[in-house]
């Protein structure tokens, strides 16, 4: 095992995807200390295994790839304590059913009305939006961001993920559905919202 | 809580989920209709249904991004 070759100039950039990194393994593995082990060795092997790179993927997609191999081997060894985290998740789902309650008034009207974007697409090329992206994603509450995140950014099926989860399908849509009303304030209030697109 | 929507008028709070439910399974024709009842004249929920569109466009495009 070598050290952290700091620097590797290609250090920095595979470094860039780490927080995307770790947002897929704790979706995986739904404990932030085992997903920044994994991360952690993924990144090694990904500096050790670079030269093999070609490029023909995208570096995100080659890293993911690394990544999941590290994640299936700390999955076999952690199997066992997976079931005592069940009971939380349902205390987790009577919250965000309260939360989004709380959106709406006693008539059931938004209390912050979605307005128009304009233009939307147009912030997908935009480098500054995919970190906001990724602040308003780490500020959803740890399960129903680990659901999201399965759920529309890996695009697997609902029922597979209740699964993997060990909740009802009513509870992880309920912890979509917060996630995206949440997504969506966050993007309204800090990219959307005006004056911020070119600005910081 | 939410009422049995059919044949009811939906406010915001169950409009929107049923888009969000929307992105899980196609609606029956009764949910449909009432959506579209609400959609017709509320423009908050037409813009919450546009940027659960957009949300999905995007999550799916930072697995890959360059």
């Amino acid at each position: 095992m070598s050290m952290t070759p700091v620097q590797d100039p290609r250090f920095a950039e595979i470094e860039e995807h780490r927080a995307y990194l770790v947002r897929y393994a704790i979706a995986q593995l739904r404990d932030e200390q085992l997903a920044e082990e994994a991360v952690q060795e993924c990144l090694l092997a990904a500096l050790e295994g670079i030269a093999g790179f070609r490029g023909q993927s995208a570096l995100r997609t080659w890293l993911t790839s690394i990544l999941r191999f590290k994640i299936a081997d700390l999955q076999r060894r952690t199997i066992a304590e997976r079931a005592r985290e069940d009971v939380g998740e349902q205390a987790a789902a009577n919250e965000d059913e309260d939360w989004i309650d709380q959106q709406f008034d006693e008539t059931g009207h938004w209390r912050s009305p979605p307005q128009a974007w304009s233009n939307p697409e147009a912030a997908l090329e935009q480098r500054r939006f995919w970190q906001v992206f990724e602040k308003c994603l780490g500020r959803l509450p740890a399960a129903a961001g680990r659901v999201f995140f399965k759920r529309e950014v890996l695009g697997e099926d609902t029922g597979d993920i209740c699964g993997a989860e060990g909740i009802t399908a009513g509870n992880c849509w309920v912890m979509l559905h917060r996630s995206r009303i949440a997504l969506r304030e966050c993007l309204q209030v800090h990219w959307f919202g005006g004056g911020v697109a070119d600005g910081r | 809580m939410d009422a049995d929507h059919a044949g009811h008028k939906l406010n915001c709070r169950q409009a929107s989920r049923l888009l969000s439910l929307a992105c899980e399974r196609p609606l029956d024709e009764s949910e449909r209709q009432a959506l579209r009842r609400h959609l017709d004249a509320c423009l908050m929920c037409r813009n919450f249904e546009s940027q659960l569109e957009f949300l999905r466009t995007a999550a799916r495009r930072l697995a890959d991004a360059p």
